[in-house]
């Protein structure tokens, strides 16, 4: 029975790998490449960085339409940062529902501390409203930014991310891109010092996290 | 639910649509006489699913659609009763492009899965919630129409993990 489920899963495997491998044939022009986005595959879903990035130096505009400056107001406090943008139904709203469940497991206090800052990538569409209300079906704590693009881009490039603006294609569909990756920064040296990419799951999340919000590695 | 029972329910599932395949193979044999090499796309969908959404705007759904056949087979159009609109999209490298039809080689597979393929669904008429299902229409270049109680599962739903 094992050996047979142990067969058919190999098979199964094989036949996805080979799918996989005929879509992705196409990609690789257009990969945008960055020097920390090629981690993930390494079946740990954690990245500590050798060379830590220093936090974004973004000012951009908060849920409730008023001024946030990212460095001062997560200094001192465990911080994930995430670019995506809502009309998204994939990877930007699992990715942050699976920082939401995980952050539950945590003691309150430290819930309190962490701040999750959801960076939007589409901020045409996203405004303070929209975010806002998106963000509450996620988690009220969690911080939504929106603002200049070209300002949320640099920050972006800033900590090694790619974000590109949603553009229409020749026939007028929309074609969208954002960054797959979640940086944590340490409470204690306000560095970027962890990296997730987008095969993170819940239990990734809910394991690293108590670790995370003490600024240790994962 | 132990993992066990779901595994085993998943192998007989399998088993289930490799008769069924077997048996419409059976039934084509009168026009084609191929057998199992039979030169039409003979199509099943496995692993269908939707993560609960964060609203009723906008919600993602995944599946494996399956040829057994031994001719290609084209997916031109996503229905449900459920949404506005659903569109299929393609993801390279972090890029999301709407596609308006997705091929399914003879002998091969179609895959929607996180991060890669997906089913966008828009103007849902109420958000979807854990434990419901979802019925959708797949459409077919020339097959008939597949219809797939898609469940809806939790919004951090992982098929690797099943849960």
């Amino acid at each position: 029975m094992r050996k047979k489920t142990f067969a058919a899963a190999v098979l199964l495997a094989a036949t996805a790998g080979l799918a996989l491998s005929a879509c992705g044939s196409g990609s690789d022009s257009t990969a945008p490449v960055t020097a920390v986005s090629q981690e993930s595959d390494s079946g740990k879903a954690a990245t500590v960085l050798d060379q830590p990035f220093a936090k974004p130096d973004l000012v951009l505009t908060d849920t409730h339409g008023k001024k946030y400056d990212l460095r001062k107001e997560t200094q001192g406090h465990p911080t994930l940062l995430y670019f995506g943008y809502t009309h998204c139904p994939d990877i930007c709203p699992t990715t942050m529902s699976n920082i939401a469940v995980a952050k539950k497991a945590l003691p309150k206090a430290e819930q309190d501390d962490l701040r999750v800052v959801f960076v939007t990538t589409d901020p045409g569409r996203d405004t303070s409203t929209e975010l806002g209300k998106w963000l509450k079906g996620i988690d009220p704590q969690f911080i939504g930014l929106t603002g200049d693009f070209a300002t949320i881009q640099a920050g972006a490039r800033s900590v090694g991310i790619s974000v590109e603006p949603t553009t229409k294609d020749k026939n007028g569909k929309l074609v969208s891109v954002h960054g797959t990756q979640v940086m944590a920064f340490s409470p204690k040296t306000n560095g970027g010092y962890v990296l997730y990419g987008e095969n993170a799951t819940v239990d990734d999340y809910t394991k690293d996290l108590p670790k995370l919000v003490k600024g240790a590695n994962p | 639910m132990n993992r066990p029972v779901t595994r085993r329910s998943a192998l007989v599932s399998t088993a289930a649509a490799l008769a069924g395949v077997l048996a419409l193979a059976g039934c084509s044999d009168s026009g084609s006489g191929s057998g199992s090499g039979s030169s039409k796309p003979e199509l099943s969908v496995s692993g269908s699913y939707m993560p609960q959404p964060v609203s009723a705007d906008m919600a993602a759904g995944f599946l494996t659609i399956t040829n057994k056949g031994g001719a290609k087979e084209e997916l031109t159009s996503v229905t449900s009763e459920a949404a506005g609109q659903v569109t299929m999209h393609s993801t390279t490298g972090g890029t999301m492009r709407e596609q308006t039809s997705f091929a399914i080689p003879a002998h091969g597979q179609l895959v929607f899965k996180s991060g890669g393929n997906h089913l966008m669904f828009e103007r849902l008429k109420r958000q979807p919630k854990q434990g419901q299902t979802v019925t959708v229409k797949l459409t077919f270049a020339t097959s008939g129409p597949l219809t797939v109680e898609m469940p809806v599962k939790s919004a951090t739903y992982n098929p690797s993990t099943g849960h």
